[in-house]
């Protein structure tokens, strides 16, 4: 009976379009994913495989969440079927035991959706053997993967999914009701994913992932390349307790769901009540006035559709599904909040904005499923329940049922919003802040979320009064949503035809909404006018009674073809081709619309055209004049400028190479004594050439007058550098450059082979001596002379690197005059803000902080951590060479801080707003500055040439002197709490590397190294060597390398300066920490104590000790251990003392073998013991590195 | 105004290859109209055509000047109508769902709705019922409440598309009163497989099977042109099959265990049989076997 059932179901299944539907599409997503870069998800990226064996899980694991509401579709149906069909009594009412019914109805549901599941496998197999794939991304074909994903992933996955649904299905007897609780469930996992997604929490978090997602990550977030290539994850640990505990958990809702089922219970629910006859029935009824003659106008239209509406609005909000879906978008919203915009663990004010953004990220794929699945609820109900033929034959004209439906759509879509707006605000109240800001959550909710949603609402109608079908309706939703990235990966990305597409308007405290509201404005009336035609098309095409052949439709659609019709139709397309025409105007007449592949093309072009006169001789600017006039309203700035030129090479040099961003219009450039050679405007290449060649040690003028224009508005990638408030411009970006730049040249190596362009050019080689004749910020100046006049509006202040010798107002406008008192490096930017200015005194140094005036909340902050900067950089490396530290805000459309000489621009979302309550966090706005104020010497002062290694000298010292204050000032507890956090970054970016990972010696401009390796490193090598004498050492190298012409230095150079001072017998570190990439593994498996007979311990620790060595693709070769390690025992925790408990031992011991044992004598009642307690080596399971210790017992 | 409605050549095919409708021409007068026929015969195409939710292959539907077909909007202003198979929002009460009704039929006044709610559901004896919700109504509450909202509006077409299937004898007699005292100044087209509706009602009547119109004309007619033809005879089970095999029987139904025959002849066709009275059933299936065997009659 069982197995009759279950090959009936199966059938069943396969007979189903849908089954077909769904697997075809989940074939073509994975094998998109394969064989495109379109489609994102196995984490294939740079040399991984396209069917690496981490990909190909990944993806099973990826499609087999996606996969839910298909699961569900297939598993609740079977069920919901004989209830819907009404054939539960015609079933229940057989021999057949409940077992077989519900096991059997299940396995075959089950079995079919396992087997949807195999077209991902099938896809990605097919897909590796594409011709067109690039045959050194394609590993050999292994069947491991796929069995174990399946077996592991995508099986236990299923099987919880169908789990919930089968039963969801059983109880509540409705899809509705079962997709609101898969829907539930699916919320609460994203909730809990975002709670639980810091540091401390992953492995709680890796246990309660029902997908398990969190103990792949978990397991696999350090996987380098060749890692991904090849190794499987072993079955164990977190991942094998999280499928175990998921398997268990899905077996017991099944079993609840089948004592809880009963055959007998429908039967009951459904005749249950009846409502009494009344007795007086049998009475002649009277005569009453029943005839009302009806009336037809346009008012009573109105009414109709006023009733209408007010029906469909309450249906929605009485049924199951609306306050769950309130009160889960609650949820959601509180747990985002908990975490939101957090920098290492640190908080930030609530502040509207951010709120704002949150609802329109957290509540897009919510909303976009919540409105999917209401609209063919809504637009099916009555058929359903087979009201429609009353309804369709009732003298209401259709406008009158479309438009209530639409509107309890967007009362769904504005309820939630209007919830999330209540809940944000209560978050923020909750947490203290009250700076409300209503205005701005309207604004920003109809600029962010609100418009796109509404729009999205209409089309969701539209598909299912076109298609006629539910579950069409209901794929092409979810076409259209696979469409919209995919089009867009395809290199269409204008805003035009994708529907409901505008360009982003992130908001600044700084700049507001500034000029993005205009595009966003434009193309939402665009689309609201396309919305029009989609609703005058579904009015035409509304199904009443069973005309539902498309040539009866067609006729029926003419006949609807009315005079208000016709005029509604009109006017819409009249407003869409208008306001397109505009929007077009504006983006691809007044701007210049490039898709990705047509700026790709340019980029080739540059490269394939003047690459050849790359490191051509050239003269080097010595001194820079410019003046810059900003216009914040209009968004322009007018550039004049005077380079000083020096033919500072050994050559006479014949022509001059001047690159200038093409998008920066050149007005006017004077080369004395040459002309024009080679004009390329749109890629902004010139050559001009000298009548009579520049000797060795000429000099010349190069006088220019520049343009930056932002005329109407841009498809998108608007310029967020010049705008209203918070003019943020630097030299890079828009003066010339002398000789050929690589600025423009394209990155991606993937589209590099595809337009045959050779491998991207790597850094020099650290040995290669002819690459010291340039700094690795510029090459085409060394140290130079600065002076700029800046002007902008009256109420603005600008800013340039520089002392400020002049100040003065002119037509209304403001001028300020900087000059350099110490040359400076090739790199200057110019800002212009409303700033409040706050100014303090560090010795003779003159300190200031311009912020915008609602972010005052750290600005003290600040200035305390350049005062100790100063104090701890000045004592320890050398004088500061200027007299003067500004700190700028810019708006937050980016986040960095970035160092000028004398000037450090700051973005807005990079700590003005952090929020200090607990004395715990991580104070990374100190950090920051601290950073930033260390590159006065460490890049301002001390540059290395431009080859591997040289950012050595510039962020790694950064980081280590920032982490050196920071030490002094929060103490070393503070400090490895920092470093758990570089030491994930660290590991994550191996995983995340495109080309190869090298050692720190070697970096590449690899920020994962430079930066989070970098603080590893130079914390341990203090540790190993000691702050004094290794700060004493980088004195010494400051003192002899800053300011030095070409030849510059090189990390070589500077490691000879750190060799010097590391002891004989500890040398080696240098290998691992510089030279090599090192990975150590360290576990206590083993501590035991005994009372001493003198009433001490007796301790007795076994350690296992591994250390690696990793190749650039991250595969690893074991070496032998011969390191000097610490090794601690601790006791019982003081107020004072780290989490681990008060520091009775710790010493650097020399750890020589794979098993090594351990005793030391302490004086308290040890707790716990290990080695390398505080993490100073790169370790990937810091956490067995401590072990309890037990007492022996006496035997 | 007196109003005729005329259905001519309607034609329809489903996809599936079902012709429906076969070139039925009916001429359907005021005042109630039986349309007679087998499950499956095509009432229910025929009636969602009129009652404009379906489109025909072939053929015009008029009614006093309007066509049917092109001017939905203005039919469904005159149209009452009861589909066979009709649903309810179950957590509604029956008022506020006959109100609501009201509104879409046209009634947008106030006070003239509550007068037309309250009066039909009075009418239909649901006034002790309005507040209670229509998940909980019985099959004969259920079908007073689909003809209450299809009198609204005061409309001069009414199709009832087999109200009675389902009803229990009580119930069913019920809603035949409540349709007997519809107004006689109007079209009612009631289509149901049950003979006994329309002879206790109609004052006109088709019978159509398998798309195709057999006869029309009153109910009267129609039984006198079967008098002194009908004969009555009461069997053993066992000779069904030899009695089936020599007369031309027009129905069997059981007695008490026994087999009771009527057949058709022009005369007494044997001993033991003796004449009957025919009514409406014994025309309805007389016309039905002769649809079938064209070829015997």
């Amino acid at each position: 009976m069982f197995l009759e059932i279950f090959r009936f179901e199966l059938r069943h299944q396969f007979r189903q379009p849908l089954f077909w539907l769904s697997a075809m599409l989940f074939f073509l997503l994975a094998f998109g994913a394969v064989t495109t870069d379109v489609v994102q998800l196995g984490g294939a990226i740079g040399n991984v495989n396209r069917n690496a064996p981490f990909v190909i899980m990944q993806t099973l694991l990826i499609m087999s969440i996606l996969g839910v509401f298909v699961t569900t579709a297939f598993v609740a149906s079977p069920i919901l079927r004989d209830f819907e069909s009404r054939t539960d009594g015609l079933f229940f009412s057989t021999p057949m035991t409940k077992f077989d019914y519900l096991l059997g109805r299940f396995s075959g549901a089950f079995v079919s959706s396992i087997v949807i599941f195999l077209s991902i496998a099938l896809a990605i197999m097919v897909g590796s053997a594409m011709p067109w794939l690039e045959p050194e991304r394609v590993g050999p074909f292994l069947l491991a993967p796929y069995a174990y994903g399946m077996a592991v992933i995508v099986i236990p996955n299923v099987l919880l999914m169908s789990a919930m649904s089968f039963s969801m299905a059983t109880l509540t007897r409705s899809m509705m009701g079962t997709y609101g609780a898969v829907v539930a469930f699916f919320v609460a996992y994203v909730t809990a994913g975002t709670l639980l997604s810091d540091l401390e929490n992953e492995s709680l978090a890796s246990l309660l992932d029902p997908f398990g997602a969190a103990a792949f990550g978990l397991a696999t977030r350090y996987w380098t390349m060749a890692e991904r290539n090849a190794a499987l994850l072993p079955l164990e640990g977190p991942l094998l307790n999280n499928r175990l505990l998921w398997m268990g958990v899905a077996i017991a809702i099944l079993a609840f769901a089948y004592f809880r089922f009963s055959f007998t219970a429908s039967a009951t629910k459904r005749h249950k009540k009846r409502a009494k006859e009344e007795v007086a029935e049998k009475l002649p009824t009277k005569p009453t006035r029943v005839a009302v003659q009806p009336v037809f106008t346009m008012a009573s239209s109105f009414t109709q559709f006023l009733h209408q509406t007010r029906f469909e609005v309450l249906t929605m909000v009485k049924g199951a599904a609306f306050p769950i879906i309130l009160v889960l978008g609650a949820f959601n919203l509180i747990g985002n909040s908990l975490v939101l915009d957090q920098i290492f663990g640190t908080p930030v004010y609530p502040v509207t904005h951010l709120m704002i953004q949150m609802i329109g990220g957290s509540f897009l794929l919510f909303v976009i499923i919540i409105l999917t699945f209401y609209a063919g609820e809504i637009v099916w109900r009555d058929r359903g329940l087979l009201m429609a033929d009353v309804h369709d034959a009732v003298p209401a004209p259709n406008w009158v049922y479309w438009g209530a439906k639409l509107i309890a759509l967007f009362t769904v879509v504005l309820s939630v919003l209007a919830v999330s707006i209540v809940t944000a605000i209560g978050v923020q109240l909750a947490k203290g802040y009250t700076h409300l800001e209503l205005g701005l959550y309207f604004k920003g909710i109809m600029l962010q979320a609100g418009a796109p949603f509404l729009l999205i609402a209409v089309l969701a109608i539209f598909f299912q009064v076109m298609s006629n079908n539910k579950y069409l309706g209901f794929l092409l939703m979810v076409l259209f949503f696979i469409a919209q990235p995919v089009l867009a990966a395809l290199d269409f990305n204008h805003n035009l035809y994708l529907y409901a597409g505008a360009p982003a308007a992130p908001y600044s405290d700084m700049n507001g909404f500034g000029h993005f509201v205009k595009p966003v404005v434009w193309f939402y009336t665009y689309w609201t006018f396309a919305a029009g035609i989609l609703v005058v098309s579904s009015h035409l095409f509304w199904v009443r009674g069973q005309s539902t052949g498309l040539g009866a439709r067609m006729s029926l659609a003419r006949h609807r073809l009315s005079k208000p019709v016709i005029w509604a139709l009109t006017i819409a397309v009249i407003g869409f081709a208008g306001t397109g025409s505009y929007i077009f105007y504006n983006t691809n007449i007044l701007n210049e619309y490039l898709p990705p592949d047509a700026l790709q093309e340019r980029q080739t072009r540059f490269e394939k055209s003047y690459k050849k006169f790359e490191g051509i001789p050239q003269p080097r600017i010595t001194a820079v004049y410019t003046e810059v006039d900003i216009f914040p309203e209009e968004r322009a700035v007018d550039i004049r400028g005077t380079y000083s030129l020096r033919n500072k090479t050994d050559v006479a040099i014949d022509s001059l190479h001047v690159f200038l961003n093409p998008q920066v219009e050149l007005e006017s450039i004077s080369v004395p004594g040459a002309s024009l050679e080679l004009e390329d405007a749109e890629l902004g290449y010139r050559i001009y050439r000298f009548t009579e060649p520049m000797e060795p040690g000429a000099e010349l003028e190069l006088d220019f007058t520049l343009a930056i224009r932002n005329p109407g508005f841009r498809n998108n990638g608007s310029n967020t550098q010049v705008v209203g408030n918070g003019t943020f411009l630097n030299s890079a970006q828009y003066f010339p450059h002398i000789g050929y730049s690589r600025q423009p040249e394209l990155g991606d190596p993937v589209e590099r082979r595809r337009r045959d362009l050779p491998e991207i050019q790597r850094m020099a080689s650290i040995n290669d001596e002819s690459a010291r004749l340039d700094n690795y910020i510029s090459s085409e100046s060394d140290w130079l002379d600065f002076e700029a006049v800046v002007s902008t509006s009256a109420d603005q202040i600008a800013l340039a690197p520089g002392y400020l010798v002049d100040e003065h107002e002119e037509n209304g406008r403001k001028y300020f005059h900087y000059k350099m008192d110490a040359p400076i490096l090739g790199f200057w930017a110019f800002l212009s803000a409303r700033w409040e200015v706050r100014r303090d005194k560090w010795n003779d140094v003159d300190i200031a902080v311009y912020f915008h005036p609602d972010h005052d909340y750290n600005i003290d902050r600040m200035i305390y951590a350049v005062k100790r900067s100063l104090d701890y950089y000045t004592e320890e490396f050398g004088p500061y060479q200027h007299r003067q530290l500004r700190i700028l805000e810019f708006p937050r459309y980016a986040r960095f801080a970035q160092s000028f000489p004398n000037t450090i621009p700051f973005s807005e979302s990079f700590g003005f707003i952090t929020r200090f309550d607990d004395e715990d966090e991580i104070d990374y706005v100190f950090y920051v500055t601290a950073h930033e104020v260390a590159h006065q010497w460490w890049a301002h002062q001390v540059i290395g040439g431009n080859m591997q290694g040289s950012t050595i000298m510039s962020e790694t010292m950064s980081q280590y002197s920032a982490l050196m204050v920071m030490e002094r000032e929060y103490g070393p507890e503070k400090m490895r709490r920092f470093l758990e956090y570089e030491l994930n970054s660290y590991l994550r970016g191996r995983g995340g590397e495109l080309i190869e990972e090298l050692p720190l010696l070697l970096v590449e401009n690899q920020g994962y190294i430079h930066y989070r390796k970098g603080s590893l490193v130079t914390y341990a090598l203090k540790d190993y060597v000691g702050e004094q004498t290794l700060n004493e050492a980088f004195a010494r190298y400051v003192e002899a390398v800053k300011f030095q012409e070409p030849p510059y230095t090189t990390a070589l150079e500077y490691l000879d300066f750190v060799r010097e001072v590391v002891p004989e017998d500890r040398a080696y570190i240098i290998e691992d920490l510089f030279e090599t990439i090192t990975l150590y593994e360290y576990e206590a498996t083993d501590a035991t104590y005994e009372p001493t007979d003198d009433g001490r311990f007796r301790v007795l620790l076994t350690v296992d000790s591994k250390k690696f060595r990793a190749d650039g693709e991250g595969t690893e070769t074991e070496i032998p251990v011969d390191d000097w390690v610490d090794v601690a025992v601790f006791g019982e925790r003081g107020d004072d003392d780290p989490p681990e408990g008060k520091v009775l031992f710790m010493e650097k011991r020399h750890v020589t073998d794979a098993e090594s044992v351990f005793e030391f004598i302490v004086d308290e009642e040890p707790h716990k013991a290990g080695i390398d307690p505080f993490h100073k080596l790169v370790d990937r399971n810091p956490s067995n590195n401590m072990t309890n210790v037990s007492v022996v017992e006496d035997g | 105004m007196s109003l005729v409605l005329e259905i001519a050549n309607l034609a329809k095919t489903y996809p599936n290859g079902v012709r429906a409708l076969r070139d039925v021409s009916l001429t359907i007068p005021t005042g109630m109209f039986g349309l007679l026929g087998p499950n499956g015969a095509g009432k229910s195409t025929l009636m969602r055509t009129v009652a404009t939710l379906q489109e025909p292959d072939e053929g015009t539907i008029t009614m006093g000047g309007l066509d049917v077909l092109k001017e939905k909007e203005e039919v469904r202003k005159i149209l009452g109508y009861l589909p066979q198979e009709f649903g309810v929002y179950p957590k509604v009460t029956a008022q506020a769902m006959l109100n609501h009704m009201a509104v879409l039929k046209g009634i947008t006044g106030r006070g003239d709705r509550k007068d037309a709610v309250e009066g039909l559901l009075h009418q239909t004896n649901l006034w002790a019922v309005r507040k209670t919700k229509l998940g909980t109504f019985s099959g004969g509450m259920r079908q007073r409440f689909g003809i209450a909202q299809a009198l609204l509006g005061d409309p001069r077409l009414i199709i009832v598309d087999e109200p009675t299937a389902g009803l229990d004898p009580e119930e069913r007699l019920r809603f035949l009163n409540l349709l007997s005292e519809i107004g006689q100044n109007i079209v009612v087209i009631l289509s149901t497989h049950i003979v006994e509706d329309v002879s206790d009602l109609c004052s006109a009547m088709a019978i159509i099977s398998e798309g195709q119109v057999l006869l029309t004309g009153t109910p009267g007619d129609a039984m006198g042109e079967l008098s002194g033809k009908v004969w009555r005879k009461v069997i053993q089970k066992e000779d069904l099959t030899s009695h089936q095999e020599t007369y031309q029987v027009i129905s069997t139904h059981l007695w008490a265990g026994k087999t009771v025959l009527h057949v058709y002849a022009e005369s007494l066709p044997d001993e033991g049989f003796e004449a009957v009275e025919g009514d409406l059933k014994d025309v309805y299936f007389t016309t039905l076997k002769r649809a079938d065997q064209p070829v015997a009659a």
